[in-house]
């Protein structure tokens, strides 16, 4: 019956059922027991709310007794109001309430119909009891009805049931008179007989069928309701002690797990009923571990006895019936987990947990195939993969049915690997059979295949929606439906694995499908599903899973005939290190046959294949045009064996305008640099990071650590660069063996510019490895150089007046230059040049470059001439034809002697002193010197005669005296110095050296003199005391005349403060107007420390009064100072002498 | 007791393998391949446990012959188990300090100045603690 009502739960409507067909079900379930005295039994069913929300449903069987014409009256209103509303279910135990919705069926009351005390399936039997009677008369009552309610109550407390409820109905007439008087109506008399403490078991209500009676209605159907539930709920605990004390007797002997299994299932199918699936749920779930617990024990203890039930052989292997079904008598323990399973779904289903159904199908396989095991039950090879495919199967095309749109995502996680065990369990089918691709069912196979099609069962679908097993029977007939089938399946699992973003599964799943499309011989998909899986596995870093994948993908090319795919995969199968050498030098060999066959060149990138370690660039320096451009590199080669290179090239590329690259500073490449940044190793991004409040409050402090978003390796093509500039391997035929491999690469740099390393190539016959760009790039300069001329002098200066050489040298660059070019020297005024020795010093000079070899210099000798009285500082200018410039050189020579002179006068005899000072660096001798000062004038030598050796930077005086004529005074002296010097150093004739100076206002206007004498009454001159100072200033010139400048002079007293203190006047002009003797000005002076003191300094100027009338500008007198001969200062270098005050000690 | 163990690092590249049946290695390398999947899932996925101290990620998945358990580090390095589907006496308590077991080892591998982050770990000590606990020695 349960089944029954879940039919009915399906379906979804208020359903009557007959009678009739109550009976049809009653005898297919040999399980149900129907109640022997059911008389107009009518079964209410589950309840739809018209909004579709979610009802409860609950059947109770309610058994009416009394006046049965009474209730029949009212009986089908009460069947549509009981489930109208939902009531509150309490129970024990501190459970939760739930709201349920209940209905009932009725059924007259019959002594024998009452439930026993060992009878448990509480759907079937009464629960609650209701006395209906229509008595409205007290004295019919006590004569008859009271007895009639004594004997049914006394019945019902024989079986101890207590839930029962009395019904008068009224028939509503008006006359509520006697309302006023207590106790005299038959409710109340029966409330006082039956129910003294329990008012609620005792209920009027007014005939529904005569006038408006809704609140006496609404208040029995709740009454009935609540009472009703009261009922179920005590007999739910009761059957819930039972369940448990049956739960413990469990490793008594003679226990039976399928007695156990019913009991609990009944428990089960109330709660169901009630609509608390997921309760319900837990009661299969608690089978579900007891049963698994069982097994498992069961292998180690013998005890349990009844497990030897489920140790039959397997016979059948229907597939799994996800509708509502019913267990076989003496199941086997595939039909007791299916039917197991079967409920769990159905309640997972009822409360829309589609996915936990698919994600509980693949445990429950399990546990299925390995209890199967446990319990060692035999069963036909195939018999099971046949129940699993068709069990996985199933639950796939249940989800499929239950497909809601916003389900699919959560189910169908669960549902891809179960695609993927579908299409595992129908290969292995295949393979059983001899089903799979290129082989053919032998007459042994066929034989099992009929016995596993008879196994399976019929269970036939819909032509358009062929069951499971009508698949599977279909598969295994034919070998064109089982390929279509597994295929379909496992793209089915890789769409849904890739779907759910498990690309890897998906991939797993590829290399399946793979082999299967291998066995097609559609290689092409094979190495389709073979490449996606083998790239994924190298970006994960699953090498030996890639090599294995690789391999395989060589063999599908090998099966394809695509040698050039083939090539190219040997060449990472035999480089792969993870795999076993054998297999490497299968594939390595097979690579190097299949090279020697190729028709054109093929690129294999390096991948793993060869590292490269390190790479130098040999050269210092920028690298010029034409020289060797050298390279030194290490490369790692995985390949298991030697192998001969044909070339190793690394391309240079010319570098862009912007560097974009990572460019190393260095000229070598190491390991370090070339392997890939490693992201755990890299500095993370800390910085902290404060939070103020709107008030500039610190609010909160915090570190902040911005993590590297893991970039995704971009599958970009491979580039491969122009090798045309190419730095190549010196030894060629390069053997590459295992291991490190060093090699030198190098090439001319025929063309400069700025280069980079791009990439290495190795070819190998036909086969070219190409590595990826090397980055960090390294960089290359190639330069030329251009010739150059340098005017070189010796290390000594230049010296004026003699002829020396200097050095020009012509050096040649990188690149030849025209050997007829002609350069030209110009020299600047005053500079004579040569560069051919014979001919005599120009102004300028040319050469032609004539024939030189690049890389190489020449040096010619340019003689040079400095005039001497001209300036010091010269300039060359070369001019090279191939310098749009001319190029200026600077020389400055020096004279080797320089020259000053002086005027000494005492008097009137004047002397002239010449210093002679040596500028060359080597010694100058000099000899012959002269003076010579014109007619009139007469010099006399006061010179020794001999030969002067003057060095560097010292100075040789000679001295005159010089006598004028009288008549000549006053005009000028032309004075010529001359003086014959060799440099010694130099062989050379002895060169004149001469000086010519003026010599002007030589002759004495006045001669000063000056005499300290003390204070009078002293005899000495004394510290503190007033001294007077007598100048005498004569003029002894005779040109007033002349220069009417000279007639007045001024006088000044220069004293030196420490020494002298001046008292009164310190100056005064003196006019020498007539011949008149001036008389000697007296000065007061004190000597202000004792000594010999030199007498203060006196200086006379000439004086200039100012011209009022003149103009503007001559307003102030002016001095203008006397030229050097025309003064003579007598008193320069005397002395006094000043003693010590001696009367310090009077005044004291 | 398990029969495989492996390290993986965050990028998902094996850094060590190592089971009790060396023959099984490649068969358990995709296994546990495939199972980076769920791993992956379970970190990044939306409904991921909120409890970020949790590193045990629990069963990922059962294959009938074999369970295969995931524990994740704070630094996303992934530890994977490999149980026998039929060693039903393996409670989630004892892989869980299995677990904990081999993030110690990692730990002292990772202090080991020889050791460079992110390469395979090589270490025979390394190796054979890692067996122990396997074999439930340890």
């Amino acid at each position: 019956m349960g089944t029954f009502i879940l039919d009915t739960l399906f379906e979804v409507c208020l359903q009557l059922v007959s009678e009739e067909q109550l009976a049809l079900v009653s005898k297919k379930g040999p399980i149900f027991c129907i109640p022997p005295i059911v008389i107009g039994l009518t079964f209410g069913g589950t309840i739809v709310g018209i909004d579709g929300a979610f009802i409860c449903g609950v059947i109770g069987m309610i058994v009416g007794a009394g006046e049965l014409e009474v209730f029949t009256a009212i009986e089908d209103s009460l069947l549509q109001f009981l489930p109208k509303d939902s009531a509150e279910w309490k129970r024990s135990l501190g459970r939760p309430v739930r709201s349920v919705h209940i209905g009932a069926n009725f059924t007259p009351f019959s002594s024998a119909g009452l439930p026993k005390g060992t009878q448990w399936d509480l759907i079937r039997q009464p629960l609650f009891h209701i006395y209906w009677t229509e008595c409205n008369d007290v004295d019919v009552y006590k004569s008859t009805l009271k007895e009639d309610i004594e004997l049914w109550l006394k019945e019902l407390t024989s079986k101890d049931i207590q839930d029962w409820l009395i019904v008068v109905v009224e028939n509503y007439d008006g006359k509520r008179s006697n309302k006023l008087l207590p106790r005299t109506t038959v409710l109340d008399k029966i409330r006082a007989d039956f129910a003294p403490k329990q008012g609620d078991r005792c209920i009027s209500v007014i005939n529904p069928g005569k006038s408006d009676t809704t609140d006496s209605w609404k208040g029995l159907v709740n009454r009935i309701r609540h009472l009703l539930l009261v009922a179920y709920a005590k007999a739910v605990s009761r059957l819930e002690d039972h369940v448990r004390q049956q739960r413990e007797r469990r490793n008594d002997s003679g226990w039976k797990f399928m007695d156990y299994f019913h009991l609990q299932e009944e428990l089960a199918q109330v709660l169901e009923m009630l609509g608390l699936y997921d309760e319900a749920l837990v009661q299969y779930d608690e089978l579900d571990a007891l049963f698994s617990q069982f097994v498992v024990n069961g292998v180690t203890c013998e005890s349990v006895a009844w497990l030897h039930d489920f140790q039959a052989p397997l016979e059948r292997w229907h597939a799994l019936k996800l509708r509502p079904s019913h267990l076989p008598k003496n199941p086997s323990i595939l039909e007791l987990r299916v039917y197991l399973y079967a409920k769990q779904a159905h309640m997972l289903l009822l409360i829309d947990k589609v996915w936990q159904m698919a994600s509980r199908c693949l445990p429950f396989l399990h546990t299925c195939t390995r209890e199967l095991s446990i319990l060692d039950i035999t069963s036909p090879p195939g018999a099971l993969e046949c129940w699993l495919f068709l069990a996985s199967m199933e639950v796939l095309q249940t989800c499929d049915k239950y497909n809601h749109a916003d389900e699919v995502e959560a189910y169908s996680k669960h549902t891809a690997p179960l695609w993927a065990y579908a299409s595992q369990k129908l290969k292995a089918l295949g393979e059983l059979c001899g089903l799979l691709p290129g082989s053919s069912p032998t007459s042994e196979q066929l034989h099992v295949v009929v016995g596993l099609s008879a196994g399976m069962g019929d269970n036939p679908g819909t032509p358009i929606a062929p069951s499971p097993t009508d698949k599977l029977k279909e598969a295994l007939c034919s070998q064109d439906a089982f390929n279509k089938l597994y295929l379909e399946l496992a793209e089915l699992a890789m769409g849904t694995y890739k779907h759910t973003g498990r690309v890897r599964s998906a991939r797993l799943v590829g290399k399946e499908v793979a082999a299967f499309y291998m066995l097609l011989g559609e290689t092409q998909k094979a190495a389709a599903f073979l490449c996606d899986a083998s790239r994924l596995f190298r970006q994960d870093g699953w090498h030996e899973v890639a090599a294995q994948t690789e391999r395989e993908l060589a063999n599908c090319y090998k099966q394809a005939k695509d040698w050039r795919k083939f090539i190219r995969c040997c060449a990472h199968v035999s480089s792969s290190i993870d795999l076993d050498t054998l297999i490497r030098w299968t594939y390595f060999d097979e690579m190097r046959k299949q090279i020697d066959k190729l028709d054109k060149s093929l690129v294999v990138p390096f991948c793993d294949i060869i590292k490269i370690t390190s790479v130098t660039v040999k050269n210092r320096g920028t690298i010029m045009q034409d020289s060797d451009i050298e390279l030194e590199c290490t490369v790692e080669s995985n390949f298991p064996r030697e192998i001969l290179c044909s070339r190793v090239l690394v391309s240079l590329e010319n570098e862009p305008a912007k560097r974009t690259d990572k460019y190393c500073k260095d000229r070598c490449l190491t390991e370090k640099d070339l392997r890939p940044p490693d992201g755990l190793l890299k500095r993370l991004k800390i910085q902290s990071h404060l939070d103020y409040k709107q008030d500039k409050q610190l609010s909160s402090v915090s570190v902040i650590c911005k993590l590297g978003e893991l970039k995704r390796k971009d599958s970009s093509p491979p580039v491969y660069s122009d090798f045309g500039k190419c730095v190549e391997a010196v030894k060629l035929p390069f053997l590459l063996t295992p291991g490190m491999n060093f090699m030198r690469l190098t090439t001319k740099a025929s063309q400069t510019g700025k280069y980079h390393l791009g990439q290495m190539a190795i070819h190998i016959g036909q086969m070219q490895l190409v590595s990826l760009p090397l980055i960090p790039r390294l960089s290359i300069e190639v330069e030329d150089e251009g010739p150059s001329l340098r005017l070189y002098k010796n290390a000594a200066p230049l010296l004026a007046g003699i002829e020396q050489t200097m050095n020009v040298i012509l050096t040649v660059g990188s690149y030849p230059i025209d050997s007829t070019l002609r350069i030209r020297l110009n020299a600047s005024r005053g500079l004579a040049i040569q560069i051919h020795q014979d001919a005599p010093l120009t102004n300028s000079c040319e050469f032609e470059v004539g024939h030189q070899e690049v890389f190489s210099s020449t040096s010619r000798r340019l003689r040079v001439l400095a005039d001497m009285m001209s300036k010091e500082e010269h300039q060359v200018t070369i001019i090279c034809p191939w310098n749009p410039k001319p190029i200026v050189v600077g020389l400055s020579f020096t004279p080797p002697l320089t020259s000053t002179w002086k005027l000494y006068t005492v008097m009137q005899r004047k002397f002239v002193q010449i210093c002679v000072k040596g500028q060359c660096q080597t010694d100058v001798i000099v000899e012959n010197s002269n003076l010579i000062v014109g007619s009139d004038r007469e010099v006399v030598s006061r010179n020794n005669e001999h030969i002067g050796i003057i060095q560097n930077g010292l100075t040789y005086t000679y001295l005159w005296e010089l006598t004028i004529n009288p008549k000549s005074k006053g005009s000028t002296v032309n004075a010529e110095f001359n003086i014959t010097y060799r440099i010694k150093k130099f062989v050379m004739e002895p060169k004149l050296y001469q000086y010519f100076f003026d010599i002007v206002d030589y002759e004495t206007l006045y001669i000063l003199d000056a005499a300290l004498e003390p204070a009078k009454g002293n005899e000495f001159c004394r510290v503190g005391f007033l001294c007077h100072l007598n100048l005498t200033i004569r003029n002894v010139g005779d040109k007033f005349e002349r220069d009417p400048k000279t007639k007045s002079i001024m006088y000044e007293v220069l004293a030196e403060q420490s020494v002298w203190a001046v008292c009164g006047r310190t100056a005064g002009v003196i006019s020498f107007d007539a011949a008149l003797e001036p008389q000697p000005i007296v000065l007061d002076i004190m000597p202000l420390t004792s000594g010999y003191l030199s007498l203060p300094r006196i200086r006379i100027s000439k004086y200039i009064p100012a011209e009022g009338n003149s103009g503007k500008n001559e307003t102030h007198p002016r001095l203008e100072p006397f030229s050097s001969g025309q003064v003579y200062n007598a008193s320069k270098g005397k002395q006094v002498h000043v003693i010590v005050t001696t009367n310090d000690g009077c005044s004291l | 007791m398990a029969v495989c163990v492996a390290i993986i690092g965050k990028d998902n590249s094996p850094k060590f393998l190592s089971s009790l049946n060396p023959d099984e290695e490649l068969c358990f390398q995709y296994k546990i391949l495939s199972s980076l999947d769920i791993v992956e899932e379970k970190i990044h996925g939306v409904n991921r446990a909120t409890d970020n101290r949790e590193l045990f990620l629990g069963l990922l998945y059962a294959l009938e012959t074999h369970k295969i358990y995931g524990y994740v580090t704070n630094t996303k390095m992934k530890f994977i188990i490999v149980v026998d589907s039929s060693n039903i006496a393996l409670r989630d308590n004892e892989i869980r300090s299995m677990f904990r077991k081999i993030h110690s080892e990692y730990a002292d591998i990772i202090c080991n100045p020889f050791y460079i982050p992110g390469e395979p770990i090589t270490f025979k000590s390394f190796a054979n603690n890692i067996k122990n606990i396997m074999t439930g020695t340890v």
